[in-house]
């Protein structure tokens, strides 16, 4: 296997989306290329390190102005149709 | 003149909330924005890469939210359902916007200019690295530059969490589509963050 190829497959491998005869190609790839061990492990860094992106939040001090401005509009939003209909 | 101060921590918790949002208490949906409007924002601005388009999407969730709540079974906690409106909402957002895609951008191999150039480990602990907000910064700035078929992907499957399946079906893409844009981000991703870790 190249340095092209195992790039290539590099997602399918990290994320066990690949055959084992295939796994076992990167495996020797990896134990003999120092360049590819890099941007496996960089690879697999990034990933851990978005993970709990999902969970943050916006910067206090954007947050008070940001809800003032979406309860403004709150407050103006159209009438639901379901309420008009009691 | 400014509106009436709201007393925004009226409720002890989440299930109180609740219960106050279906007896429509009337503060009880500012006390739902108050508290999950950070969170629904970093998802829209995280999708769009645009801070006015993601205020639109903020009060279009919250406004259908407040007005579907009804329809809210419980199952899934208030945080989660309204992510995935806003998620909605911010795709259904994408589609009207972007008549225009650039082929590369949707290219399904790797680009020349996306091989990996920069090839320097990195120390930093990942789970420690999570709290430090100059971190954060540069990544969210490195997502905003992504194009935009390959962030939607990326936001959807590595940072929502979302599976290969459930992201082709959100975004009407064959999951071979998903699998070579996420490769794709992950590798502009690894080298713009390359930089960053080789100058701390
Ligand atoms: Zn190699």
């Amino acid at each position: 296997m190249t340095c092209e190829e195992l790039i290539a497959h590099l997602s399918s491998y990290i994320d066990h989306e690949m055959d084992a005869a295939l796994v076992a190609e990167v495996q020797e790839h990896i134990a003999h290329c120092r360049n590819c061990r890099v941007v496996l492990d960089t690879t697999r860094r990034l990933i851990v390190l978005v993970h709990d992106e999902g969970q943050r939040v916006i910067p206090a001090d954007q947050r008070s102005a940001l809800f003032e401005r979406l309860h403004q509009a709150f407050l103006k939003r159209p009438q639901a149709s379901n309420e008009s209909a009691v | 003149m400014p509106g009436p101060t709201i007393e925004l921590t009226i409720y002890e918790n989440e299930e109180a909330l609740l219960a106050g949002l279906r007896r429509r208490d009337p503060d009880s949906c500012a006390c739902l924005i108050k508290r999950f409007a950070p969170l629904v924002y970093a998802q829209a601005i995280r999708l769009l890469g645009d801070a006015d388009e993601a205020e639109g999407i903020l009060q279009q969730t919250f406004i259908k939210a407040c007005d579907k709540l009804d329809t809210y079974e419980g199952r899934s906690g208030l945080g989660s359902w309204l992510y995935r409106i806003a998620t909605n909402e911010a795709l259904m957002h994408l589609r009207q916007r972007s008549p225009h895609v650039n082929l590369a951008d949707v290219a399904e191999t790797i680009q020349e200019d996306e091989m990996p150039h920069r090839l320097t480990s990195w120390t930093f602990d990942p789970a420690a690295a999570a709290l430090n907000s100059e971190l954060r910064m540069v990544l969210e700035q490195a997502l905003a530059t992504l194009p935009e078929a390959l962030r939607v992907v990326f936001v959807l499957r590595d940072i929502q969490g979302l599976s290969t399946e459930e992201t082709a079906a959100a975004l009407g893409l064959g999951e071979s589509a998903v699998k070579v844009r996420l490769h794709r981000a992950r590798l502009r991703l690894r080298e713009l963050l390359s930089a960053y870790m080789q100058e701390h």
